[in-house]
């Protein structure tokens, strides 16, 4: 099973800096500082749900600002084991994130509402498409499991999912295993 | 001076603004039938140019079909203290009435902070007039994205003109039926070869201003080579070219049009900063005109 994690949900278009219509660098990046703050309010392995159905317009500006930079940070690391999933329709609005994570190939997950089937907005290599999907079938898997399922050995398998956890799409659990190794289990995070 | 007053019926006017050394200036337009908003911006940029450089500028008009779009596109509110003109604007304001088809008149920006209200405000009118969702995210995002690269890489003392005209019939090339917006935006600034210069990885992408504006139309290249940025103009020139339109970016002595299956190229005088000229026709099914 996937445990519960904590999570928060991001109204980008209400609070004081929202607006149907979201242009430019510098309104992004006022609305990525605002989402920082709230990542950083998480408890490890909390999701911050970024929902931006109440916006008419994104520019790629704004797009990139508030969204691709705050992606790049999260893959380099930069608020811990948190995650980040896009609450958005398949609409239009997405060609500038899609625009913005590709330049960068980063992805994001997306759901159409919280506990809708996930995607995938951005670039995910496709070597690892398979490995997510599995991940994502499962819900919750071992590494040894995932390696069996893919008739991958352990390693490749590892480094596979190792990725897909720093790209913000997983979540990554280590957990002891007797005796005195370690095992790996991968969690979908929407 | 042709009848159609557009970005490159100026050109013979840049060249020889460039010669200027104070002496009195008149600029010509009494032939002047028609001006589509890359003409309007152009001819600030122009008049900015000249202003800065000449005591005393005259702006000859003919007719009053001419003046009063001008006085409509809010022209004189930035040129009427600066310039000379034959003619009569207190008539004309007294005449002032809506254009319906008037998205933006001309208006002058400094900065990045002020797009957003620039947005909201285009925003709404286009809704008033029953444009579609769809139609507005084309004509705001192109406006927001050359109005920030503008204000970004278009520094100069007079900042930046925008302009936005939707026309009932098109009018990029031959008139013809159908319905068009245009969006027009002109800067003083170094120009887009100079901005992508200071980026060295670019230097064979700089030899010629034709050069560094195709470069520049490139997704993902920036003054500054950061990931994620350049993707604006890139894009805006996708959606206007998927629209059957055309996105002009003109800069130095360069001048690049983007349609939806070419690039053309050409070369005009040189003049400074950086000008754009987007054409997104509306297609039928889209139009929701009553």
């Amino acid at each position: 099973m996937v445990e519960e994690r904590a999570h928060r949900v991001f109204e980008v278009a209400g609070g004081d800096l929202g607006g149907k219509l979201m242009v430019t660098r510098r309104t992004g990046r006022a609305v990525r500082e605002a989402l920082e703050g709230a990542l950083e309010e998480l408890p490890k392995g909390g999701i911050l749900y970024v929902d931006t159905r109440g916006v008419e317009l994104m520019d790629y500006s704004f797009a990139d600002e508030a969204l691709g930079i705050l992606v790049s940070r999260s893959a380099s690391g930069e608020y811990g084991d948190r995650h980040l999933v896009l609450v958005e329709e398949d609409r239009d609005l997405l060609e500038n994130v899609e625009a913005s994570l590709r330049q960068r190939s980063l992805a994001m997950i997306r759901v159409d509402e919280i506990g809708a089937e996930p995607g995938i907005v951005g670039k995910v290599p496709d070597h690892l498409v398979e490995t997510l999907q599995a991940i994502y079938d499962a819900g919750s898997i071992t590494n040894a499991a995932l390696a069996a399922r893919l008739d991958l050995n352990h390693t490749a398998c590892n480094n596979r999912a190792t990725r897909l956890a720093k790209l913000g799409l997983i979540h990554r659990r280590i957990e002891t295993a007797a005796p005195g190794g370690r095992q790996y289990t991968y969690e979908r995070i929407a | 001076m042709s009848g159609v007053l557009t970005m490159g019926s100026l050109d013979p006017a840049f060249a020889a603004a460039i010669r200027v050394d104070g002496e009195p200036v008149v600029v010509d337009l009494r032939t002047v039938e028609f001006v589509e908003p890359a003409g309007l911006c152009a001819l600030a940029a122009l008049l900015e140019y000249l202003c800065a450089r000449c005591e005393v500028v005259d702006l000859a008009l003919a007719g009053r079909d001419v003046p009063a779009y001008l006085e409509r596109m809010n022209f004189f509110r930035s040129f009427g203290e600066r310039v000379r003109t034959n003619a009569d604007v207190a008539s004309l304001e007294d005449r002032r009435r809506h254009n319906p088809g008037t998205l933006q008149e001309l208006i002058n920006f400094h900065g990045e902070e002020e797009i957003p209200g620039i947005i909201q405000r285009i925003s709404e009118i286009l809704e008033n007039q029953g444009y579609r969702l769809r139609e507005r995210v084309a004509i705001c995002s192109t406006l927001s994205e050359v109005c920030a690269n503008a204000a970004e890489h278009g520094v100069s003392s007079f900042g930046a003109y925008a302009a936005v005209q939707a026309y009932h019939h098109i009018v990029s090339g031959s008139r013809r039926r159908g319905e068009e917006v245009l969006i027009a935006i002109a800067d003083g600034g170094v120009g887009v070869r100079e901005t992508l210069s200071r980026n060295p990885e670019y230097a064979e992408y700089t030899a010629t201003d034709n050069d560094a504006l195709r470069h520049a139309l490139e997704m993902g290249v920036s003054a500054t080579g950061e990931i994620g940025r350049g993707g604006g103009l890139a894009l805006v020139a996708g959606i206007a070219a998927r629209a059957g339109g055309s996105l002009s970016l003109r800069s130095g002595s360069g001048r690049v049009t983007v349609y939806e299956n070419r690039k053309n190229s050409r070369n005009v005088p040189e003049f400074p900063g950086t000008f754009v000229r987007v054409s997104l026709p509306r297609t039928p099914q889209e139009s929701s005109y009553k």
